[in-house]
């Protein structure tokens, strides 16, 4: 086993963490303050290649792998949960379906623009009345001649209000159960009938969009159903393994963050005559926070490490997500604490991390669905 | 046309360190491209990207293995291949000083022949400074010391380089030096980019050439210092500093007649 990082992967993260502390963390504050999505910064993460880390050069991806994408996503989730979380839907959500089940002329007419950085994309799963029980939506497509006809509406949707494509999960055959459901991808700057309805003002993560979707009499061409008839829930859970691993680094991240702050303030605050990082309370403190974050990691790395083996992930990416996203919580809330009255002021970083870190315990699977997957693996 | 970038991967010392013998303990250095090369290695991937025709950009540094990481970061961010000039002798070298680095870089000038060499003003560690010019009066070419503007037009195709360096006082000379020359580059002639993830992966392809003394016709005299480092040590701190007790109107009376003692302020 070798717990070092290969050279290039070493490089790639700290190159993106140098771009990072210069381009992102001067405005993670100002852009949940003003609850904006900056477009300014994607475009220059396209610049860099940023966008497309985990899909092939063949569709003008990078064609890194799994880990090399993970730890992206950790730096940029290391100085912001909003772009950390709107990159990480636009790769593992929105671009990595259309690479695993797409045809050849789909990848050319949807995944090169996402990887290559022209737009964003959005995934849309979530409905008003269904969320962990996601496969009970009311969403429907209907056969009209050659053309799919689109209604519904989804909820809780990352990107989806600066995203060129978004994938939506439809009841096809409804008497089918999970087999009834098909995934399209629709385009939302030119399909008629596509609205967003709604875009959420959140405890936080306010600078990644969190969109209500309406589809009104949506017509598709056939050429946008992605993979076969019916394989839209099968399609979903190869999706969040993947997703997952996603998540668990972008979380990662914020614990990283958060204990960072912590441990830079508590060397420099002095009461009672010394750095509080020397009392006892503040150092066991600081050595918990850096426990929990490298758990994190380590499980975030193995899981992806097996993905790129191609074996397989599915308890690992669950138990990695659900143990990155409560240490994200947990390390963040200490960081508050160990900053005492600063650390509840919006001058200072780790209230940012704490209300980024709680909707992880949540999305691309709640905690307790995590704990539900887990358990079936164990076979309980 | 071949443009040379000389690059060092310099040491960078933690907040907290302490001294063993002549030098920092390295448990308290970190290892990254030396901050004026950075310029240096910018300005010349900008030439080549300017160029009609071809131009190569070699990077060679004077350094052990470890620095490889370092230089494939300048191979990211453009240079075409790498030269590095290192083996048993240099490592044994009590210390290189500038006569000795100019030496290895001499040879390397012979066997690359380029037209332009860069190099950043000086080194984030060693801080001589003196490596660039005194290069290129043992190679025989035109030089530039501490230039913050570069007219890549004339370079390519004119065969001059019009630099501006900045003097005393806020003067800007212009100066036209003929090529072949080396120039020194100051930071804040450009902004250095950001390497993108696919020129990291490219780079990972690219041509590091390791390079003995032998292999550059060299022997270990080459490295024969005439200078030796005596001592090293943290000076004492004195502080200067003076509270102003009071109140506001106190405190400014109190400091408004500090200045006029330092002669601060008009008649």
């Amino acid at each position: 086993m070798d717990f070092e990082l290969p050279s290039e992967h070493r490089m790639i993260r700290d190159t993106v963490r140098e771009f990072c502390e210069e381009e992102i963390s001067p405005i993670a504050q100002e852009i949940e303050d003003e609850h904006r999505f900056p477009e300014e910064v994607f475009d220059e993460l396209a610049d860099l290649d940023m966008l497309g880390v985990p899909i092939s050069e063949e569709y003008g991806g990078l064609g890194g792998d799994q880990l090399m994408y993970a730890l992206v996503t950790e730096e940029l989730g290391r100085v912001s949960g909003g772009i950390g979380l709107s990159y990480a839907a636009h790769v593992s959500l929105a671009s990595k379906p259309i690479e695993l089940f797409g045809t050849d002329e789909q990848k050319e007419r949807w995944l090169r623009p996402l990887a290559e950085g022209d737009y964003l994309g959005a995934w849309a799963l979530t409905e008003p009345g269904s969320g962990s029980d996601a496969s009970d939506m009311d969403t429907v497509a209907e056969k009209d001649g050659d053309e799919w006809v689109l209604n519904g509406t989804k909820q809780f949707i990352t990107n989806a209000n600066v995203a060129g494509s978004v994938l939506v999960k439809a009841v096809t055959d409804p008497g089918e159960g999970y087999d009834g459901i098909s995934t399209f991808i629709v385009d939302p700057r030119n399909d008629d009938g596509f609205e967003v309805t709604s875009v959420w003002d959140k405890m936080g993560l306010n600078s990644s969009p969190t969109c209500e979707l309406a589809f009104d009499d949506v017509r598709l061409p056939e050429d946008r159903l992605l993979g076969e008839e019916g394989e839209g829930w099968t399609q979903t859970m190869k999706t969040l393994d993947g997703g997952r691993i996603s998540i668990a680094a972008l979380s990662t991240g914020l614990a990283q963050g958060a204990y960072e702050a912590a441990k830079t303030y508590a060397a420099d605050r002095e009461q009672f005559g010394k750095p509080i990082s020397k009392f006892d309370a503040i150092r066991d403190k600081l050595v918990d926070m850096h426990r929990k974050t490298e758990r994190a990691r380590l499980l975030t790395h193995k899981a992806a490490t097996r993905y790129d083996n191609g074996q397989s992930v599915t308890q690992e990416s669950a138990l990695a997500k659900l143990d990155a996203s409560e240490a994200a919580r947990k390390v963040a809330e200490d960081a508050v604490q160990v900053l005492g009255g600063y650390g509840y002021t919006e001058d200072f970083a780790p209230q940012r991390f704490y209300r980024d870190a709680k909707l992880m315990e949540i999305g691309e699977g709640t905690s307790e669905i995590q704990h539900l997957v887990i358990g079936r693996q164990l076979g309980l | 046309m071949k443009v040379l970038v000389t690059v060092k991967e310099v040491a960078e010392v933690e907040d907290d360190f302490e001294i063993a013998d002549l030098d920092v303990d390295p448990r308290y250095l970190e290892y990254d491209l030396n901050e004026w090369d950075e310029y240096a290695v910018e300005s010349a991937v900008q030439l080549a990207e300017a160029a009609d025709e071809e131009v190569e950009v070699v990077s060679v540094t004077i350094g052990p293995e470890r620095s490889e990481e370092t230089i494939r970061m300048a191979l990211a961010k453009g240079v075409d291949r790498a030269v590095r000039v290192w083996d048993d002798d240099i490592e044994a070298a009590e210390f290189l000083d500038v006569a000795s680095k100019v030496r290895l870089l001499e040879a390397v000038v012979a066997e690359e022949d380029p037209d332009i060499v860069l190099s950043g003003v000086q080194a984030h560690d060693t801080g001589f400074g003196a490596t660039g010019v005194a290069l290129a009066d043992a190679i025989g070419f035109e030089w530039g010391a501490v230039v913050n503007a570069l007219d890549i037009e004339g370079v390519l195709n004119d065969g001059v380089a019009r630099v501006h360096r900045e003097l005393e006082g806020g003067i800007e000379e212009l100066t036209e030096i003929d090529l072949p020359a080396v120039l020194t580059i100051q930071t804040g002639i450009n902004e250095p980019r950001y390497a993108s993830l696919r020129g990291i992966r490219q780079a990972q392809s690219k041509e590091i050439a390791p390079k003995t003394l032998s292999d550059l016709g060299l022997d270990f005299s080459a490295v024969e210092s005439e200078l030796f480092l005596t001592d090293m040590y943290e000076p004492e701190t004195e502080s200067d500093a003076t509270y102003f007790e009071g109140d506001a109107g106190e405190q400014a009376a109190a400091l408004a007649s500090a200045l006029r003692e330092k002669g601060v302020g008009a008649e």
